[in-house]
């Protein structure tokens, strides 16, 4: 059929099936703005106008829209520049992946052409259709705000950092006044406590725009999907429906013989090839305990076969006509069920080898202990023993995972996937499909979120496998509800903590076990444990400590990395320890954990002996700088934590079924994996003094690309604008592990710094050739100008021009790695206030505070959105999210909404402080920020739900039917 | 998505009863298309779009309002005539991309065991104007969500309600604008009649008394046991109760 509609202004004419939908029709014409989320439609990463209303192309036919006038973003500003909608979302920094950002925009413009003075509610109302799993909608709202005033013409303040002194140190002005709020804090501006050791500096620590800010405002083509191939396949698994069974027989001869069908693969005909997926350095941490397609399945998702067909719905077809016979086996689901001796043996297959212990479903085991934690429970007057369980939960990018495939012409196969570690993809997809790593390319575009779920190697062999067998370009993108069953989760653990301590309140010793899940595949196992006990064991001194783990082989889909890697689990089993120690011994929650935790100059015994995955390390760190006084006391003060000793807060009379309460949660988190992480970067001149910057890195919307020109431009002596960032491309750029490990600014920063510094020194040492000076060391850079001593100056256009084309010609260019010995710690001290009603068990959220020491923030707008959209997945993660199953492990809401994430319109009143310190071993003082707000929320929550009730809970989410049962046990 | 064969947009309800009556085609019926839209694959369906044959509006009928079929929820979010809690309860339906493609008739006809908003139409004693090729219906909204079969090949045309009174409703979810696992409506009439209604107890939202509720048996799911759900219907019906001036 036939469809005419006005599209951004221009009367169009398209064919179409009836069953495509709008969205389906708008990108094979190139409108790559209207991108999927899911095919229930309520993410709205696909919303547009219609006759001038927000609604989600993902569910609206295209034959609906036959005859009425569509708009999406690339109507605004088709030229060069951005709109003013578009300008307020940049300047507020409300993109960070950029993926949803054009519906946003469309949203905002529908809802200002209506209503020129929107209230904030309104605003949110408008942004309730658009899932944000990124800002936690802070920036988004003043975004719009932002846009309605610029539109209406008043005056606006510069979007910028807003220093707050300090309530702690030396630069404090007497005692703190706690008990007083803070007013008058521009919502946009990132609250950034100075330090005075932090040197100033003109683009380091300035809220620069994203470099990325054009192509994600105006909805260009810069995803994996947003490309147009000629005779491009579209390829379909087919997943497990059992949580164990043998494959019997496999019939596909019906689905070969469908028309249009290209290709089925599956274990008889691909390769056995063992590997272990999780996206890490050389050498992968064994077991090696998957294969491409295998002949048997351990999950209810797991890989069966794959179809690639002309369309999809080819292929979704040819799919169905695959006859597979199983004999279903029995499932264990439960970490410790499975270990127990007498449970179903998920990996009995003949080639499986490097799991501890593959007959007991162990697949590994670890011990680490410092000092004698028995002598030192004998020598405690106190011994405490909890256990504590959290769930599984997923990262939910809202760009799903995706990959196309293809030869280029010299025959090479590129891959151009949604992934956080393309030189690690690379390495490992080479040996699954038989061809040396030369001949493999891996592009990794704009990212719509990976959180973890994209350091995988997740489906990048299958599409590689149907390009070679094909010959033909090969796209693979999950639906979702095979990003939650098939791609990657948290892992659940059980934790038991056991601390010894004086009557003092010192901790004397202390013992954490762990049995943690990582379903039917170990991939991140190792190293997401090891980071529990690491994280849950050097937070606080204790001259005694041991960690003892044991990691579970399930049938639950299957766990990997999510950012926190480990901490957030740990971190809700230590801080809800720490609070009911504290509570046991009548000391104050706050005073007891000062007491113990690790302060400038402590020693991180343990990290010696959990190095995640690199040799152990020869040298115990030792902590070099932390802000956490100065977090906890602009943290208490925000909250307002005086109010939980007071009575009649926590119980307001008026309203007798409510309590009122306030938590708190010490964090503490990496930097970097030290000794392991490598980041490299390449920085060449052009004609007019402007640079690329070529990193192996991978900004997966976290702003990373930006972070890294700052850094560029500052030691330059340029603007941002002067910075060309490419990233990444296994062809192009130089090597870096990827976004994981909160490394991006830590190591590839300390690389382009590294490398800035090398094109500076050629640059100086051109310059004094061309001034006649006696050395490079009287050169310095500024204002795009290399200064003499004496005044004397000249453009880096004039010295790149004399040095690419006048006399001894160079190109100016450096390449640096690096790699740190160290990881300092970034620290934070995160509270919640919450409601509990008491009758039925529900808890709200009402405020959620985290102040955070993360060293100097490179970009404090960019900083402040890292914190203020992880707090939002962190309290997903405590109060509403979980992975649901029937007692056959199939997932039973596999949907956003049953799968509940936060939106717009309920969001807690957050807010991020920026607590600077100097770390002397980080570019310009940096530490990490990006996991941190994960690890405190839940226990926050926690501790605030038992200061309000007096009911303490070792389980998470605090869903309203566990908390009633708390409230109500019996 | 449904796999659809054929898309038609009739300009009149005779013509789209017309084509639903086809007996060798299986017709859908397309509202706002967000729940046949986002339904999983299926058996082949033709489609029939009503967008082009009006239902849209709104207009007072005697002491009561009636709400075309095709009126979108943001419609009624929007609208003056309709009393304030059911304004909020169309809101809290469906965020705002799909509220601005969902009819009021759609969700009658999806009839989701969940929907606050079908619950707050029970309270306000709904009436559901079906027309079949041969006649029309009022159908109470209570009856219809007890068998939907007397839809038939019928089409519904709009939905009536009372107006005036006071009603409250009470809920509890996961978070604040989460589906509820269970909530509580109640109107009292201007006569002082009250008329409760729950979700999270049945198939369907259902009209409840208040004296019945420590008999329900709830189906249960992840988000709530049966008997947490009986406890939450007694707390949050006495809590509407309350608010309306009933002893609890």
């Amino acid at each position: 059929m036939k469809i005419t509609l006005t599209l951004n202004g221009i009367e169009r004419t398209f064919a179409c099936e009836p069953h495509e939908t709008l969205k389906t029709v708008l990108r094979r014409e190139g409108y790559y703005s209207v991108r999927f989320g899911s095919e229930t439609g309520e993410t709205g990463a696909a919303a547009l106008l219609l006759d001038g209303r927000l609604v989600s192309a993902e569910i609206l036919l295209a034959a609906q829209a036959d005859g009425h006038t569509v708009d999406t973003v690339e109507g605004l500003a088709p030229g060069r520049g951005l709109d003013p909608i578009q300008e307020a979302f940049v300047v507020t920094g409300a993109i960070q992946s950029g993926y949803s950002t054009p519906a946003m925009i469309l949203g905002a413009k529908a809802l200002l052409e209506r209503n020129p003075e929107p209230t904030e509610e309104q605003v949110r109302d408008m942004l309730t259709g658009i899932l944000d799993r990124e800002t936690g909608y802070v920036r988004p709202v003043q975004a719009v705000l932002r846009a309605a005033a610029v539109l209406r013409g008043e005056e606006v303040e510069p979007v910028e950092a807003w220093l707050i002194p300090a309530l702690t140190g030396p630069e404090a002005a007497g005692p703190a006044d706690l008990a007083t709020p803070l007013e008058g804090v521009p919502q946009a501006a990132a609250r950034v406590i100075p330090s005075p050791e932090v040197p100033e500096t003109n683009v380091v620590g300035k809220p620069e725009r994203k470099v990325d800010a054009i192509k994600l405002a105006k909805g260009r083509p810069a995803f994996t999907d947003d490309i147009e191939m000629r005779g491009m396949l579209y390829a379909k698994m087919l997943y497990s429906p059992h949580a164990h069974a043998r494959i019997v027989a496999i019939d596909d001869s019906q689905a070969r013989a469908l028309p249009g069908v290209h290709a089925v693969l599956h274990h008889e005909n691909v390769e056995r090839v063992r590997y272990a997926s999780g996206g890490q350095s050389y050498p992968n941490p064994p077991p090696y305990d998957q294969v491409s397609f295998d002949d048997k399945v351990r999950y209810v998702g797991d890989r069966v076969a794959v179809v690639a067909a002309d369309s999809l719905e080819i292929a979704e077809a040819a799919v169905a006509l695959i006859d597979v016979t199983y004999d279903v086996l029995p499932a264990v689901f439960d970490e410790l069920e499975a270990i127990s001796g007498d449970a179903p043996v998920i990996h009995d297959e003949a080639d499986m080898e490097g799991a501890h212990d593959a007959g007991r479903n162990i697949v590994h085991h670890m011990e680490a202990e410092v000092g004698d934690v028995e002598a030192g429970f004998a020598r405690a007057d106190h011994v405490f023993e909890r256990t504590y369980r959290v769930h599984q939960v997923q990262q939910c990018p809202i760009e799903p995972h995706i990959a196309i495939a293809y030869l280029d012409s010299d025959e090479r196969l590129v891959i151009r996937t949604s992934t956080q570690v393309p030189f690690h993809v690379r390495r490992m997809v080479a040996p699954l499909l038989g061809i040396p790593v030369k001949d493999i390319r891996v592009i990794k575009p704009r990212i719509g979120g990976g959180f973890g779920a994209k350091q995988e190697m997740l489906i990048e062999d299958v599409v590689g496998h149907l390009a070679l067998v094909t010959g033909r370009p090969v796209r693979l993108e999950l639906t979702r509800a095979e990003e939650f069953m098939s791609s990657r989760t948290r892992h659940p653990q059980t934790i038991t903590y056991k601390t010894g301590v004086n009557n003092d309140g010192v901790l004397v010793s202390q013992s954490m076990r762990i049995v943690g899940n990582t379903g039917p595949y170990a991939t991140h196992a190792l190293t997401v444990q090891q980071v529990s006990g690491l994280r849950g064991l050097s937070s606080y001194n204790s001259p005694n400590k041991r960690f003892d783990c044991d990691v579970a082989y399930t049938n639950i889909p299957v766990p990997g990395a999510y950012r926190g890697y480990g901490a957030p689990q740990a971190l809700f089993a230590l801080e809800s320890h720490m609070e009911d120690i504290a509570l046991e011994l009548g000391m104050d929650a706050l005073e007891f954990r000062r007491l113990n935790w690790t302060k400038v100059g402590d020693p991180l015994d343990i990290a010696t002996r959990l190095g995640e995955g690199a040799a152990d390390l020869e040298v115990v760190p030792v902590i070099t700088s932390s802000g956490l006084e100065e977090c906890v006391a602009q943290g208490e003060r925000a909250i307002g934590w005086h109010r939980r000793s007071d009575p009649a807060w926590v119980s307001p009379p008026d309203r007798p079924h409510i309590r009122r309460g306030i938590g708190f949660a010490m964090c503490m988190h990496g930097t970097a994996i030290p000794g392991l992480d490598m980041g490299a970067a390449s920085i060449k001149i052009n004609d007019d003094g402007s640079f690329n910057l070529l990193i192996g890195a991978t900004d997966l919307g976290t702003g990373a690309d930006t972070v890294l020109a700052q850094i560029a431009a500052e030691v330059l002596g340029v603007t941002i604008s002067d910075i060309l960032v490419y990233a990444a491309d296994t062809d192009m750029t130089p090597f870096d592990v990827g976004a994981y490990a909160s490394s991006t600014t830590y190591i590839s920063g300390m690389a382009v710094k590294r490398a800035a510094e090398e094109a500076r020194r050629q640059i100086t040492e051109r310059a004094a050739l061309m001034l006649d000076l006696d050395s490079p060391g009287e050169v310095d850079l500024a204002d795009r100008r290399a200064w003499a001593a004496d005044g004397r100056s000249l453009g880096l256009d004039e010295i790149a021009l004399h040095s690419l084309h006048q006399d001894q010609q160079h190109q100016i260019m450096a390449t640096a790695s690096y790699v740190s010995p160290e990881s300092p710690p970034p620290y934070a001290a995160q509270f919640a206030e919450v409601e509990v009603d008491i009758e039925t068990g529900q808890v709200t959220v009402i405020a959620l505070v985290m102040a955070v020491d993360c060293g100097v923030p490179i970009n404090p707008i960019t900083s402040a959105g890292q914190v203020e959209g992880g707090m939002i997945q962190a309290l997903g993660y405590g109060h509403c999210e979980e992975m649901a199953y029937d007692d056959l492990g199939r997932m039973v809401n596999p949907r956003f909404g049953p799968y509940k994430i936060y939106r717009s319109d309920e969001m807690p009143r957050i807010e991020a402080y920026l607590v600077q310190t100097m770390e002397k071993s980080g570019p310009f003082g940096a530490k990490a920020i990006a996991e941190i707000p994960k690890d405190g929320v839940a226990p926050a929550i926690r501790n605030a739900i038992g200061n309000a009730t007096g009911a303490w809970i070792d389980q998470i989410p605090f869903t309203p039917e566990r908390v009633w049962r708390a409230l109500h046990p019996g | 998505m449904a796999t659809i064969r054929a898309y038609h947009r009739p300009a009149t309800i005779e013509d789209a009863l017309a084509l639903i009556s086809h007996t060798d085609v299986d017709a859908t019926i397309l509202a706002g298309g967000t729940v046949v839209n986002a339904l999983p694959e299926e058996e082949p369906v033709e489609v029939v779009d009503l967008q082009a044959i009006g239902l849209d509006t709104m207009e007072p009928a005697g002491d009561r309002l009636r709400i075309g079929a095709m009126v979108r929820l943001q419609a009624i979010v929007d609208s003056d005539l309709v009393p304030a809690l059911l304004r909020d309860l169309a809101r809290r339906e469906a965020p705002s991309t799909l509220r601005n493609a969902a009819t009021l008739g759609g969700t009658v006809a999806a009839a989701e065991p969940e929907s606050e908003l079908l619950a707050g139409l029970l309270a306000f004693d709904a009436t559901v104007s079906v027309v079949q090729l041969i006649g029309s219906d009022d159908i109470p909204l209570a009856d219809l969500l007890l068998d939907r079969s007397q839809l038939g090949l019928g089409i519904i045309t709009g939905i009536t309600i009372a107006v005036g009174g006071d009603a409250a409703a009470e809920r509890t979810g996961r978070t604040p604008a989460d589906r509820p696992i269970v909530m509580a409506v109640g109107r009292r009439a201007q006569d002082g009649s009250l008329r409760l209604a729950v979700t999270g107890v049945d198939t369907t939202p259902v009209l409840v008394d208040a004296a019945a509720l420590p008999d329900l048996d709830p189906p249960a799911d992840f988000r709530g046991s049966s008997a947490y759900r009986r406890e939450l219907a007694t707390v949050l019906a006495s809590r509407v109760m309350r608010r309306l001036g009933e002893p609890a």
